[in-house]
């Protein structure tokens, strides 16, 4: 016999051997009944919408039937069942025309993520322990009801606090239900990137209390103060595909892009010309550019009440020509005076402004002076320029986080029960306004929110909300397109846990509640309540398309809404909404000079928003499309300022301000003014799932409690800040990890 | 060497490959169930991996070794496509798309609310719904994923390829079995005689 022959039998006896020996190794978990009969293989398109910013772009979902790990009855099992796959920009939808940004692409691990609440818990452990037990949803529905039924009983004021990120639709209706129910309730609408100061810009100057839509696509010359209008400002998607067609879109004809900022953002890594304007400076900025405009003669100076809020417009603004503000601006006087011509013979011309330049204590100023030039630039309501979609203006309540807070730490009585959803202001609120002191003084607070995020882990109750694709949902964005737009859509899929949907929860509570309550909210579920409001919108707007108002409401869902043909944007600028004029005010910032040299810039991620996505690893993986760093946060500065601090690429220092300090690792950044530091917003949760949890820091953390002068929004960008190095960190960047031998740092 | 004494070396070479491979069988053996125990602990793995999750697995794979389906239920094919029920009825999609659904429990209890109710296979179906779990079902047939097949079955009804040219004749097969063997030779062998695409990426892709 052959060494081979035996190593051959040998091989072929011991495997037989052990495989005979061993069992079937399929998992052993038990399935459950389906819920739906679906055919294997065939995936079909549902339309949705993408809750993620507020833009409220349309999604189609594609669904197919697939095997998910659930549990039901308390028993782990296997389930066939529809699941969402992909997301895709729906394109009938006006706002996003088929297209969708990356987090829009990653909403789709918000109803996967292994952290999700799966179902109804209450808190065992001390306040912020993050010690839950399970319960069932009868009784957090009957516990939240139990409470507000003693508040109703009891008749006191301010009892009820409502915090919620900013609301649409039915759900607005639901919650300012509840608020105007229970006396003098304190409801805050609150979000890091808020647009209070815009519209109330666009108010004053325009009469249209809403954020502009841009119409990019017909425009010639187009002039934007801060605003990341590609990246995360207003509506990018419909803004990108604007920007897209003015630039591609006519042949020979490409239009001019002039983007003034303090931090090369990914809208300004697009533009023509990028122009560093100091800080607060944008509006006096405008002004000068408007000066010369009316000083040369080159646009009829009738401008309507965008003008007139402006001191000193009717003169000619005297005191902004170019040469007087250009130390003020840091932008050249003869910079200032052409693009002020080439914007005058440029028709149809706009001017912008968002982000940073409105969230310095005089951004409401900025933001007036920047829709003066508008006006005067002529294409306020027209192709081209800036446009009003017929979206409801929404009325803010005036109550802010701040005021919230500051009521309750001064001593004034605390609400008893607060309810919470979709915010998080323990991570997007300064920590100097004392927020968690006065939560800590609520005694119930119910969050409905789908992960344990900083503000949830505090809760009593935890009552989490179905995934955006599981739920019914309904929407009316205010920008984006100036068509009357009404999204809508049915749940995408069944539910993966043990989840229900918030508006549903809440009807329950007010039909348990009683009284005047439950005759304000009549509707038994929340998809009634949408399907009534559109049965409305049918009656209102006379819709000829259908031939009764129950195949309206069955196109409707197909399609993902309802819009117009025709764009229905207000023509025009209506009367001012104030008579005040517009002061030019200075902005002011915190922290004095001489101590603390740099301005602080947090900005949104192009990643994860104002933080609310840092749970996504999709978006955690992905790179920052400027900087390239994965994983993780850095601190922006500039070259020369780095070498006179001798820093280097990769460097962890720590960023002190007034009211706190973070550490972060140094990105030298040569798009950067010298004595301004910019970090990104979004990292730093201490609570927010295994991906967000602990990784880098939170910018919001430090800032000092300045508001926007006129709408009491957080003035974001109005800090000052000093540096220490503390030593070598660590970036992460695509393709590379610098550490402190990586050669990339070595010639630095 | 002389032949005698060649056969006896051979017997005796046999002999002892067969103790080393018993031997190795029962190490073997002893570290597979190991692994296949920490692997159930494990449950779900936090990374995915292409990787077999035991030794035992990728022999499998390797060797084409598949077990033999054991289904929950007797389930007869014979008896219900006797009675005049027809492949698509359960199978619903198979003409429409890649996959046949094997029907859920809900699906069989449409009938068997009423029929044959005293069996006792019957009688396990009901169980299985009364206790709201659906028949954990046993693959028959299907491909490796490491052959890379994508496999439509859409396409081949279209053609008119009758069921039992893949499945076997299953108005004589109770619970289904492996009839037929798909290998690539089979499907090429069909795919030339019907001048159908035999382009690698027809089928792997």
């Amino acid at each position: 016999m052959e060494r081979r022959d035996f190593l051959k039998i040998s091989a072929v006896a011991g495997a037989t051997a052990a495989l005979e020996g061993c069992g079937n190794p399929d998992h052993q978990l038990i399935r459950f009944v389906p819920e739906e009969d679906l055919i294997p293989g065939l995936a079909t398109w549902k339309p949705s919408i993408c809750t993620l910013c507020p833009a409220g772009c349309g999604l189609l979902v594609r669904v197919m039937q697939g095997e998910a790990e659930v549990i039901r009855n308390g028993q782990r099992g296997l389930l066939k069942m529809g699941l969402a796959k992909k997301l895709e920009g729906n394109p009938a939808h006006p706002i996003n025309q088929g297209k969708l940004c990356p987090r829009g692409q990653a909403g789709l691990q918000v109803t996967y993520h292994p952290d999700r609440i799966k179902g109804p818990l209450a808190r065992v452990g001390p306040r912020g322990s993050g010690q839950f037990r399970e319960m069932t949803w009868d009784d957090a529905i009957r516990q939240v009801a139990s409470q507000l039924s003693e508040l109703q009983a009891s008749n006191q004021e301010s009892a009820l606090a409502l915090i919620t990120s900013p609301l649409r639709g039915q759900k607005k209706a639901i919650f300012a239900a509840f608020a105007a129910h229970f006396k003098k309730s304190l409801s805050v609408e609150t979000a890091l990137l808020d647009d209070t100061t815009i519209r109330a810009a666009n108010a004053a100057s325009f009469g249209h209390a809403l954020p502009p839509t841009l119409s990019l696509a017909q425009s010639n010359y187009v002039i934007s103060f801060g605003a990341d209008f590609l990246g995360t400002w207003n509506s990018p998607v419909a803004q990108a595909i604007g920007f897209g067609r003015m630039r591609q879109g006519r042949p020979g004809q490409r239009a001019k892009f002039v983007q003034f900022e303090q931090r090369i953002s990914q809208t300004g890594a697009s533009a023509d010309e990028w122009i560093f304007v100091r800080p607060g400076a944008e509006g006096t900025l405008a002004l000068s550019l408007a000066h010369v405009i009316m000083a040369e003669k080159l646009r009829p100076a009738a401008t309507g009440p965008a003008g007139q809020l402006i001191e000193g417009w009717a003169q000619g603004l005297p005191d902004h020509a170019p040469e007087k503000i250009a130390e003020q601006t840091g932008v050249k006087a003869e910079t200032i005076a052409r693009i002020a011509r080439e914007a005058a013979a440029l028709d149809p011309a706009m001017a912008i402004v968002g982000d940073a330049a409105i969230a310095q204590t005089n951004g409401l100023f900025n933001a007036l002076a920047v829709n003066a030039l508008s006006a005067l630039l002529g294409s306020v309501g027209k192709p081209g320029g800036i446009l009003f979609s017929p979206a409801p203006a929404a009325k803010p309540s005036g109550l802010t986080l701040e005021i919230l807070a500051s009521q309750i730490n001064s001593g004034g009585a605390a609400p008893t029960v607060l309810l919470l959803y979709g915010a998080n202001p323990l991570f997007s609120a300064p920590a100097a306004w004392g927020l968690r002191a006065a939560l800590d003084k609520i005694p119930f607070i119910a969050s409905f929110n789908s992960f344990l995020d900083e503000t949830t882990t505090l809760a009593d109750l935890i009552l989490p909300d179905h995934s955006p694709l599981e739920s019914w949902l309904d929407d009316e964005p205010p920008a984006g397109s100036a068509r009357a737009i009404r999204s809508v859509a049915a749940p995408a899929m069944h539910a993966l846990h043990n989840t229900r949907s918030t508006p549903d929860v809440l009807l329950d509570v007010a039909h348990q509640v009683g009284g005047n309550l439950a005759k304000t909210l009549p509707g038994k579920t929340y998809d009634e309540m949408i399907q009534a409001s559109f049965a409305a919108l049918y009656k209102e707007k006379g819709i000829k398309t259908a031939k009764d108002v129950d195949e309206f409401w069955t196109k409707t869902q197909e399609q993902g809404g309802w819009w117009s043909a025709e764009s229905e944007a207000a023509v025009g600028s209506a009367t001012a909404m104030s008579n005040a004029a517009a002061k030019q005010t200075a902005p002011r910032f915190d922290g004095d000079a001489s101590e603390y040299p740099f301005h602080f810039l947090p900005f949104a991620s192009q990643l994860f928003y104002d933080g609310s996505l840092a749970h996504l690893p999709w978006m955690q993986e992905a790179p920052d499309p400027l900087s390239t760093v994965m994983w993780g946060t850095w601190i922006e500065v500039n070259p020369r300022a780095a070498q006179k601090l001798s820093i280097r690429q990769g460097d962890l220092v720590e960023v002190a301000s007034p009211h706190g300090k973070l550490e972060a690792s140094v990105l030298i950044n040569p798009g950067i003014a010298p004595d301004v530091l910019a970090m990104p917003v979004g990292q730093g949760h201490q609570n927010f799932t295994r991906y967000a949890a602990g990784r880098g820091a939170n910018p919001i953390s430090i800032l000092s409690p300045l508001t926007v002068e006129g709408t009491n929004s957080l003035a974001w960008a109005a800090t000052r800040v000093k540096l220490s190095v503390l030593g070598r960190g660590k970036l992460v960047l695509f393709g590379a990890s610098l550490t402190e031998s990586s050669p990339e740092l070595q010639h630095r | 060497m002389s032949r005698p004494a060649s056969r006896l070396n051979r017997y005796f070479c046999v002999a002892i490959a067969i103790g080393v491979a018993a031997l190795g069988s029962a190490i073997l053996e002893s570290s597979l169930s190991a692994q296949a125990k920490s692997a159930a602990e494990e449950e779900s793995s936090e990374v995915f991996t292409p990787a077999h999750p035991t030794v035992y697995d990728a022999i499998r794979e390797f060797f084409g070794i598949r077990s033999k389906p054991v289904q929950p239920i007797a389930y007869t094919h014979k008896v219900h496509l006797a009675n005049g029920m027809q492949c698509v009825q359960c199978h619903v999609g198979v003409d429409q798309g890649p996959d046949a659904r094997i029907p859920s429990v809900n699906f069989c209890m449409t009938c068997h609310q009423v029929i044959a109710t005293d069996k006792p296979e019957i009688k396990k179906l009901a169980s299985y719904k009364g206790r709201g779990e659906d028949v954990p079902w046993q693959r028959v047939y299907g491909f490796q994923p490491s052959a890379h097949v994508k496999f439509n079955h859409a396409p081949h009804i279209r053609a008119g390829v009758d069921c039992s040219v893949c499945h076997g004749d299953m108005r004589q097969q109770t619970v289904a079995e492996r009839k037929v063997d798909h290998t690539m030779g089979f499907c090429i062998d069909c795919h030339q005689q019907k001048n159908a695409s035999i382009d690698c990426v027809t089928c792997h892709f």
